[in-house]
Order: C-alpha cells, then structure tokens, then sequence
C-alpha cells in the first residue's frame, strides 16, 4: 500500500491496508516498530539530513549574518558589490555568492536556505491541516459506518476526481483577487491562502488510510470487549483506536510533506504561491525558468535543495512503512 | 510571458520621441526612424514574404477595429488593413507621430469658430474583396454609427462621446449622428460641441477606418467582425476573397477568413484593390508580397530562429529574453540586427491622495526622493531597455526631458537625507526622526504585476521605501490593473501602472490621466484620485477627500493649445511641473525603450511610432538571404 | 455486469456534474477577475460594463448561468455538440481551439503513458527477479527518485542538458506531425519522459510488490512443483497476474494526465489544454476554464471505469457488489 500524490496535487488513493498489518501493530506496536526503524540506516541517514534542514532553516539568520554576511533581501545592484550585469542578468558564484545572485541582485545561497524555511513550513503546517481533518474524518467513516462512511467515502471520490491543481489555481487567483482576501476575509492572500489550499486536497489520502485501519480495528476482540464493559464510543476512539492508529498516521504525514512542499513549489511556480518577497525554491525555479540557459545556479541550486527534500522525507517516510509493516521491506 | 488583456496594455498604444530615447540606450543599437535599406540608390526590392512569429497576440477585441485598443492592432490595422481619414507616417521619431492626410485629399478645413471639420476624401479608394467597391464617406459615418452601438464595445469610444455633436452610446445602431454629415460621397463634415484641438488626430485612430454596414453592419455584438473585417489598405487577410458578401447569412456561412486566427496566425496578402498611386511612399511603401504572423508559444526558439534567418521578426509582448539582447549587443556583427524604437510611456509607481500615508504630499515627495530609480532600471535589464523617468509625461511627448528633475539625486539612486528630512515635515513621523512611524506606515498594501520586469525590480521599491520607514506588503496579481481600477479597494500604492498615449497629444496623458471629472467606481484611471470632488468622495465611499484638483488647468490647457501649438505645449509641461512639485501623485521610474531583433534577410525595417510597432508596411526582404 | 457498468456511468455522470457545479461556484462567488470591466476595456463607463455584462450573460442569477452551461454542455450550441461556447476574451467560439489543444495534451498524455508503462514494468520486473541485488537497489533508487523529483525542476535540468548544452534536441514548442515525424518526435521526448518519470517510478514498484507476493502464492509454487520454466511461471502466470493491479491504475492515471499536464506543458511551452486553462484563469475566461474541467473530469471518470471494467475482465475473482 502507498500514498501517493503527484506534483500535480492528483492523488492515486491507497490500496485499503492489509488487516495483517493492523495485527501485527495491534500487539506491540512502538518497540517492533521503533526497532525495525533503528535497524534502517539509509532512513536514519535521511532524518539525519532532515535534522540538518531544520537546523539550517530555523538559524538561517545566524547563517545569513555570520557566514554569507548578506541578508536575504540586501540587494547588490550598484557597484562596488554588484551582482547584475549591464543587461540585467545575474552573476554566477563566486566567494563572496556561492551560489551566485538572482536577478534583483540577491545572495542566492540566503535565499535558498530561506526557502528551506518556506517549504518546510508549507510542508509541515499543510499537512498538519490535510492530518487533523484526514484523521477526523477517517475515524468517524470506518468506525460509524453506514450513512457517514458513505458521505465521507463518496465525498473522498470526488475530491480525488477534481483537476486539482487547475482548483488550487483558481481558488489561489480568486483569493487573490483583492486584498480582503476570499471567505469573507477568512483568508488572506499570500503564504495562509496556499496551505489552506494544499491542506484543502490533500487530506482524502489520510482520511482512506485511517478509514481502512479503523475498520479492521473495529472488528477485534478488545474494541468488542470494551464496547461489551460499556465504554462510549468517544472512549473506544480515544482510548484504544487512536493509540493503535498513531504509527500508520506518522507514516502516511511523512510521506504526505514531500508531496505537499512539491505542491507549493508547484504553484509558486506557476505565479500563483507566496509572494516574492517570500523566498520560496518553487519561486526561485520559476524566476530561473527564464534565465537558465544563462544562468543555471539560479535552476541547479534551488532545484538540488527541493530534491534532497522531498527524497529525505519519502526515504524517512518509507523506512517508516518498513518498520511499520515488514512484509513490503526491501 | 502572458499578456493581461488589460487596460494597462492600452498603455502600450504609446509613441515618443526617438531623440531623448534612442541616444540613452546602447550605442550600438539603431535608432528609430533611420530606415534600414540594404544600400543603393534603387532601394528595397519588392516581393517575398516577410516572416513573423508571436508568443501570443493580445487581441481586446477579437480583432475587431472597433474594439482593438493595443498598439499590436493599432499597428497592423493603420499599416497594412485600415486606412483612415489622415494617418501617420509610419516611421520612428517625431515624424512618425506626425499626421499625412490618408483617404482624405488634404488636412481638413476648419471652420473660423473650430468647430466644423471638412474632410475631400480621395479618388481611387476602394475596399478589397470580398467588395472590390469604392469607399464612400457613409462607410467612414458609419465607423462612427457602429462605435456608438452599445453591443460592439468600442473601447475608445470615450474620445468622441460627446465631443462630436450628437454623439452617444445607444443601444441599437443609431441611423444617424446629427454632428456627422454626409452631402455627398466624397466629403464628410463633423460639427464638435466644443474646441476640440486634437480632433484630427482622433481621425487617424483604426477604430474611424471606414466600415461597409453590407458586412461590418452585420456584426454588432463585440468582437465578431474581427474575422470577417474588409480591407481599406494595401493589404487585405489571405483568404478575404473567399467570402460572399451577398447577406448576412451567406457571409458567416462563408467565412471566418481563413488568413486570420486570433489564437493562430494572421496571413497578409496583397488588396488587389489598392491604388498605390492615392497613397505616399513615405506614409506606406508596401515592398513585400506577403507577410505571416505565426503564434509560437516560445519565445527563445522564436529568436534563435531569427537569428539564423528562418524567420524576419517577432511580434512579441516584451522586448527579447535579457541574454538575447546581450548577445546582439555584445556582437559587432549582430548588433545592426538589434533594433530599438522609443515607446511614448512612462512607468511609474502610483500613490493614492485618499489613503494613508499617502494623503500626505511629504510622504509622497520623500517616497520620490528615496526611490532608487537606478536599481529599478537596473533590474529591468539596463541601459538598453530605458532611461530613468523623472516627470510625468514622456520626453517625445512634450519635449519636456530628462533634464527637468525636482526630484534629482545623484546617479538616480535615491537621497536617504533629504528624504528623511522631507519626511519630518509629515504629521506621519510622529517622533521628527526623519522615519514614518505612525501605525498607518506598516503593512501598506503595494500591488504588482507578476512578470519578470516587475517582480526583479520589486525588492528595489520595497527596500527603498523601507529606508524611509514605510513598510509595504506586496500583493502580486495577474489581474494588477483590475484591483488598482476598483475604487473601493482603496489601494494605498501600486508599482504596477504604465501609461502611453494613445495618440500624440498631451489630451491622451496629463489632460486625460488626472482629470477628477473621470474618477469612477470600476475601470478607474485617475488612480491616484487627484481631483475628487466631496460628492465623488461620499458616493465612491472614499474615507479621505476632496482631494486638490488641476482640472482648471486641463481646461485651461485645452483652450491654450487652440490658440497655439506651442502654447498648449507649454501648458502642458507647466501643468506635468505642477503635478510634480504640488501634487504628486505618481514616482515616475522609467521612459522605455522598445527592442526587438529582426532576421538577415530584412532590407527595409521601420519603426511605427504611433504604435509603438514594427511599421509593417515598411519592411522588405531579399528572399536569397532567406533560410 | 450491465447493471455494475449502468450504476457506475450514473456514478460518473453525478461525478462530472458535482464538479463542474463547484468549479462554476467557486468562479462565480469569488472571480478572480471580473470578465465585465475586463472586456469593457480602456476606461469604460458604467453603462458600458453593464452592457459587457449583459452580452456575456453575467446578469443573470447563479442558477440561471449554471443550468444555461449545463444545457450548453448537453444539447450542443450553435457552434456543433457539445457545446463548448464562447470565449469571454476572444469572443470567438471556443470549439477549435479546444480540440487542437486538447490533441496537443493527448499526444504528450499518450506517449508519456507509453513511456511508462515500458518503463515501469521493466524495472519493476528487472528489480523482482533481481531481488537483493543490485539491480534492485538501482530501479527503487530509480523509482525514489522519480517519486520525488519535482516535474518542473527536471525539464528545467533535461532542457538546460540537452538542448543548451549538449544540443542533441530542439528547444521547447509545439511541432506538429504533419510538419514531419522527426520533429515531432524531438519536441514531444522531453516532455513525455519527464512527465513519465513520476508514474514510472509508481509503476516499478506496485509491479516489484505485486510480482514479489504473486512468488510467494501457492499456485505459482504448484506450477513450480509441476516442472514449468522458470521463464514461463515469470512470464505466463506471476506477470500476468501482477499486471492485473496495473490496468486499473493505468486507465484512472491515464484520464489524470488528460486533465492537467500543466506544469509539463508550462516548461515545455506547449500548446495544451493545461497552458489555456492557466491562462483563463487569469483572464476569467470562464467559459473556457468549464469546458477544461468537464473535460479533465470526464477523462478521469471515464478513464477509471474503463479500468474497472477490464479489471474485473482480467481478473474473475473480482465480483460486483
């Protein structure tokens, strides 16, 4: 079984999970599951990466200030520093640029580990939202069944046969439209409006996964002895759903933050994410779209920075898959 | 990148003059207005086919003369399709925004009180086919009837509302406009309710081409006539013959013309029906056999297929890619093929009078002072794609340059300094630091385009603005031009505007930009609000206003340019001052040039300055040199 | 099965309308642009948008605007059936441009369908035979890459190789078949390649997992036992039973791809329905930006019907409930 999720925001639904999975978790879930992690060292190598990315991301002032010496807005446009040639276009790295500079003139290095922040943010904050409504509703289709397992499953379908991308474009240039923003204000334009939109298509993905797990919880023996002890149905969900469902939604969220930051960058990249001033890799693709034959650290580096990403995340997501269910391991 | 379809591309209907902008640019760019001929006293040859790619035509109207407002349109129509009453030499420079008589014999006669004009038209002008008939002055009346039917949208049609006698929007093809006559086929008379000095430049916009109502007459809803539009020039759409005029109905059985495709190509072949002999060389010289306009969507491919003679020229929505242009620059062997022209426009970054800090004219004078104009034109691409802009209207304009700057500052990059010291005259520096730090200076919404040029300068701005303690929030839109036109966004300030004429007179820019009288809720101009009345104010639901006028000086203007040429233009420049000492409502950044490559081949290429354009009716090829 | 097939073409039907009936609402309650003073043009009066608004039949309420589209869409209009309508900025029928367009995206959705399939069931193939060695680690290598690498950065990259540097393929663009095959082929490799990669990468594994599991059943053990070459029980019985997933992935995969290439046809400047629906977004050209959507909608319901039908085809065990 797989989550995925396309750059186009399309997402193929997971094959409902096998009840053997959900077995084995069931009788000792974290010490199987965290030992088999352990044991995964191209996993362990890329959540080291990731460790890194945070790090780099959250002290990309630090950074900034003592190693580059340049903010991420400083603009070397005039002489003596200057970045631009006559005609406008960047210089490539140097000492002082070690990725060289984007058209405005811009320590392109800063930028690009700014823009870790963008999409790690974007990443994370999207499916956080695209979890907690996934989950939610998960729960109540494969535990309530009958009517609301049929609205939420139908409506899961037709969320999944919606041209995504071409919605998340139009909602982003509607929102946009104005500065109220869309909903009656609700959301405003710029880096709010495109995790609401991300967080808006990716959810059904999750809602399936935990949708199929809770079904084959509900039917053992302990959630029946319970029921049979007179616990509410909030208590089951919380008390013994929930626990057990913990380690396939961790699972699936990892895999979802690649697909989602692949998401912003996507729409930055069409001129529809978060605004320049922002810095964002997606952006900083598009900008190199016109220049790259020129100008190719404005495409290499932003580009390299988004892949190790998005790889990093699916690796850590997958080692995590692995030690979740070691019947699909390598 | 994509053109929006937007009022903003009306400003690219601009000319100027080829003096002030071709000696800023590279040097080793052609100046406008020099036609380039491959030597001899024999000139080009004629025949060939002139090939042109686009990256996509922005069309307002389907093509329809009627509606079309870009200068793309305006180019094509007045060179090769659509002739007018008088039109211009299609040539850079000052000559090119210059009016020769067209289908008229002559200049019209004045009456003694301006009010009558008198037009004789020609003999021997004929439309093409489908008609092959001769054009009479009802097909030139009738371009006006069908400008006021409601239903064809005419996008220019504010110009002659009201101005000529009679003349108003209705809802159905008026049968007659009382300040139009008609006495005889050969001569046609207008009667304008007021002075009206620019009229005859009015004539010599696409949109008075003549019309024949046995085809134009059975398209009234907007955009539809494009595809079927008969040709009054030396060109017509390949295929045009194909239609049968003989009703309605048989036309659109017939047509569309084949030779045109707004989301296509536009083929031009010969008009079998043009007289050479009632047109002047130097208006048209119409060497080439047939030119192709073909869409392809990339724009590098379009110009490495120039550059090795599969194509003559590009038709495009910007100048070429910067490393285009810094290949034909850098190149002594290239760079003859680099051909610029200057564009009657300005960009500039447009502060509203009614919204904070902006109501303030400190604020606005240090937002002037700090601009680093230097950086912006940098970010643009350099030299070669301008000059700094540092008044209102373009240099080809008025005549007034670059040499009057109330805002100088050394090398055009701002003056932190005076700007801070502008600014403690402001009530919104609270603390007389020389920073705005009232609570209305944080989070001011600035909206921008989203295409390159404006996104690469847009740090400048920001930064610049920030130096002096006013901290935007930039709103990026494709739809930039519709936000800043609807009044009740109340847009703070906006880098995204650019104005140009749409003919060369000052009636087009100052005297139409800020005239308070035109202030409305949508599609709004005066984006600054300069001239809004109280009663304006409360209906719009403008917190801030009436705000200071110069609608007098308009006025006063106008009447000033009946008197004299030179008076009107005096007043003009003196009113562009007085806006920006008094008023200022915009920080002007750039005058730009327009750039574009043309392929081995060409022997004869010109400049349109009233378009803005490749003179299409200028060009020539030798067709050995052909790839 | 005609009753499976009858309820899931109501399902398909119900499908198109819901979207269609959100993607109409969203673009009615929150315009990006307004199509109106878009039209109107250069400082228009208000008489003038009014007018704008009522030929373009934008006075009318909600309902009315969605049930004249759906009848346009169903009955036809005066332009042929269906109805594709009139562009709101050219103000010429929409028709021909959308099929050449939509031609555009079905060659580039068709070839990178090819190319993933070949590719996605070689190595998916090559990596279960091959199980544990290298030729394993490299294909899910492969295939992890493919899932993560973002489409536009690749054809950036791709373009930058082998078009600036190494010169091997013409730059992007549209070259049509009639303007010869070889150009065609050039212009379209890029696109199909990059846009396979991700799905390839899909592909390799689901057909690595599905073969790897078809192994370990019994009936592949018995006709082990029963002394069939290894060759066959690989090709005849474990492929072919592994494949069986892959159809039905395949056709819903497919009718995506039709609906929104549009990162692919950005990069590679291609003149497909994905570059007209972004540029109609920006223009508010509804009428063209519905017409993209019913198509994209349809191509996905459809598309993942026809799989199914063929699913349970293929594989008897299927049964309809």
């Amino acid at each position: 079984m797989e989550t995925r999720e396309s750059a186009f925001g399309q997402g193929e639904a997971p094959r409902e999970p096998e009840v053997g999975a959900a077995a084995i978790v069931g009788r000792s879930p974290w010490q199987l599951f965290l030992i088999r992690f352990r044991k995964d060292h191209v996993a362990i190598f890329a959540l080291g990466f990731l460790v890194l990315l945070v790090l780099a991301a959250l002290f990309a002032p630090v950074i900034a200030d003592r190693v580059a010496h340049h903010g991420p807005n400083d603009l070397f446009i005039h002489d003596p520093v200057k970045m631009v040639n006559e005609f406008g276009l960047p210089l490539g790295p140097n000492k002082q640029f070690w990725f060289g500079a984007d058209r405005s003139g811009r320590d392109l290095f800063v930028r690009v580990l700014y823009g870790a922040r963008t999409s790690l943010l974007v990443g994370v904050v999207a499916t956080g939202f695209a979890v907690f409504v996934g989950v939610t509703l998960g729960l109540i289709a494969g535990y309530y069944g009958g009517w609301r397992d049929t609205l939420i499953s139908r409506t899961t379908d037709i969320v999944l046969s919606f041209p995504l991308l071409l919605f998340a474009i139009g909602i982003v240039g509607a929102c946009s439209a104005s500065t109220e923003g869309c909903f009656g204000g609700l959301i405003k334009p710029g880096l709010q409006l495109v995790v609401f939109v991300i967080a808006l298509f990716s959810w059904p993905n999750i809602a399936r996964v935990v949708r199929g797990n809770t079904l084959s919880l509900r039917e053992q023996e302990f959630v029946d002895a319970n029921r049979a002890v007179g616990a509410s149905n909030l208590t089951i969900i919380f008390r013994e759903l929930l626990p057990n469902l913990v380690a396939p939604i961790i699972v699936y969220s990892t895999l979802l933050v690649p697909s989602n930051i692949i998401f912003e960058a996507a729409l930055s990249f069409l001129g529809l994410g978060v605004p320049q001033t922002v810095p964002s890799w997606g952006r900083q693709l598009a900008e190199a779209a016109e220049v790259f034959r020129v100008a190719w650290w404005m495409m290499l580096f932003p580009g390299l920075f988004l892949l190790a990403t998005t790889l990093t995340f699916n690796l850590v997501g997958d080692g995590l898959r692995d030690a979740l269910d070691p019947r699909t391991g390598r | 990148m994509i053109v929006a379809a937007c009022g903003d591309d009306s400003a690219e209907t601009t000319t100027t003059a080829a003096a002030t902008s071709t000696t800023s640019g590279a040097t080793t760019t052609t100046a406008a207005g020099e036609t380039t001929t491959s030597a001899g006293t024999t000139g080009p040859q004629p025949g060939g086919t002139y090939r042109i790619e686009t990256d996509g035509i922005a069309y307002t109207s389907g093509g329809d003369p009627s509606g079309e407002y870009l200068g793309i349109s305006f180019g094509i129509f007045t060179n090769l399709l659509a002739r007018t009453l008088l039109t211009y030499y299609h040539t850079g420079g000052a000559n090119g925004n210059s009016l020769a008589p067209d289908l008229a014999v002559d200049f019209p006669e004045i009456s003694d009180d301006g009010l009558t004009y008198t037009f004789t038209l020609k003999d021997g002008i004929m439309f093409g086919p489908p008609l092959s008939r001769p054009i009479t002055s009802k097909d030139v009346e009738f371009a006006f009837r069908r400008m006021a039917t409601e239903s064809v949208v005419a996008q220019y049609e504010f110009y002659y509302d009201g101005l000529i006698d009679g003349m108003a929007l209705s809802a159905d093809l008026p049968d007659s406009i009382a300040g139009i006559e008609t006495p005889d086929d050969k001569t046609i008379v207008f009667h304008l309710t007021k002075v009206s000095p620019d009229f005859v430049f009015l004539v010599a916009m696409p949109a008075t081409s003549p019309m024949p109502e046995e085809v134009a007459g059975c398209f009234l809803q907007a955009g539809e006539y494009g595809r079927y539009v008969v040709s009054s020039g030396p060109y017509m759409y390949e295929g045009s013959d194909q239609l049968d005029a003989s009703s309605c109905e048989a036309l659109v059985a017939s047509g569309p013309i084949s030779g045109f495709d707004p989301e296509n190509h536009s083929y031009f072949v010969r008009n079998p029906d043009y007289d050479p002999a009632t047109d002047d060389p130097a208006v048209r010289a119409n060497y080439v056999d047939r030119i192709t306009i073909d869409l392809n969507t990339n724009v590098q491919d379009i110009y490495a297929k120039i550059r090795a003679g599969e194509l003559e020229g590009a038709v495009s929505s910007g100048n070429p890619p910067a490393d285009v242009l810094q290949a034909y620059a850098t190149d002594p062997a290239l760079a003859p093929l680099l051909k610029e022209g200057g564009d009657d426009r300005t960009w500039y970054i447009t502060m509203n009078l009614t919204v904070p800090p902006f109501d303030d004219v400190h604020v606005r004078r240090a937002a002037n002072l700090i601009m680093d104009k230097a950086g912006i034109l940098q970010a643009w691409g350099g030299d070669i794609s301008g000059v700094v802009a540092t008044h209102i209207q373009p240099p080809g304009l008025s005549g007034l340059g670059a040499d009057y700057d109330p805002y100088a500052t050394e090398g055009h990059r701002g003056d932190l300094a005076a700007a801070m010291e502008e600014m403690k005259l402001s009530k919104y520096d609270t603390n007389g630091d020389g920073l705005c730090d009232a609570p209305e200076c944080s989070g001011v919404v600035m909206i921008n385009r989203t295409s390159s040029n404006w996104t690469a300068s847009e740090p400048v701005v920001v930064n610049s603005l920030a130096q002096i303690g006013i901290q935007v929030a930039v709103q990026e839109a494709e739809n930039h031009y519709t936000i800043i036109q609807t009044v009740a966004n109340n847009i703070p300030i906006g880098m995204n505007p650019g104005w140009g004429k749409d003919y060369p007179d000052s009636s087009s820019f100052v005297g139409f930009l800020f005239d308070g009288r035109g202030i409305k809720a949508e599609g709004n101009y005066n984006y600054s609000m300069v001239g809004l009345s109280a009663e304006q104010a409360a209906e719009l639901g403008v917190v801030f206003g009436p705000t200071v006028s110069v609608d007098a000086d308009i006025d006063a203007c106008k009447l000033a340019a009946l008197e004299s040429e030179q008076g009107g233009l005096d007043c003009w420049n003196a009113l562009d001052m007085k806006m920006m000492e008094e008023i200022v409502p915009w920080i002007p950044y750039l005058w730009p040039n327009i750039l574009t490559t043309i392929g081995p081949a060409v022997t004869s290429w010109d400049f349109d300055q009233f378009a803005g354009t490749t003179a299409f009716s200028k060009l020539a090829v030798d067709p050995s040199l052909q790839r | 099965m005609a009753r499976y097939i009858a309820r899931r073409l109501m399902w398909v039907l119900l499908v198109v309308i819901l979207v269609t009936f959100l993607t109409f609402l969203i673009f009615f309650v929150i315009p990006p642009v307004d199509p109106a003073i878009l039209f109107a043009g250069r400082a228009p009066s208000e008489r003038l948008i009014e007018e704008v608004r009522q030929s373009l039949g934008l006075d009318h309420s909600f309902w009315v605007q969605y049930g004249l589209f759906v009848k346009r869409i169903f009955l036809g209009d005066e332009y042929g059936w269906p109805g594709f309508g009139l562009s709101f900025v050219t103000r010429s029928p929409i028709r021909e441009n959308f099929l050449e367009r939509a031609f555009v995206t079905m060659q580039l959705a068709i070839g990178a369908a090819v190319v993933w399939l070949i590719l996605g069931v070689l190595i998916g193939l090559t990596s279960a035979l091959k199980r544990g060695r290298w030729q394993d680690r490299a294909s899910m290598g492969f295939a992890l890459f493919g899932v993560s690498a973002p489409v536009f950065w690749l054809g950036l990259m791709a373009l930058y190789i082998f078009w600036e540097k190494l010169h091997w393929l013409p730059g992007t663009g549209y070259s049509s078949f009639s303007e010869g095959v070889g150009q065609w082929f050039l212009h379209f490799l890029l696109p199909w390649v990059v846009l396979a990669l991700l799905f390839a990468a899909f592909y390799a594994r689901m057909v690595r997992g599905s073969l790897l599991e078809a192994f370990g059943q019994d009936w592949i053990r018995t006709a082990r036992a029963k002394g069939l070459s290894e060759r066959k029980v690989v090709y005849k019985h474990a492929l072919r039973a592994s494949l069986t997933p892959v159809v039905s992935l395949f056709g819903a995969d497919l009718g995506t791809l039709l609906g929104g290439a549009i990162i692919t046809e950005t990069v590679f400047n291609l003149p497909g329905l994905g570059t007209y629906v972004v540029r109609s977004v920006q223009n508010g050209d509804l009428p063209v930006i519905m017409d993209v959507v019913v198509f994209a909608s349809l191509a996905v319901a459809v598309m993942s019907l026809v799989a199914d039908i063929l699913y349970a085809y293929l594989d008897p065990r299927v049964r309809y409930s």
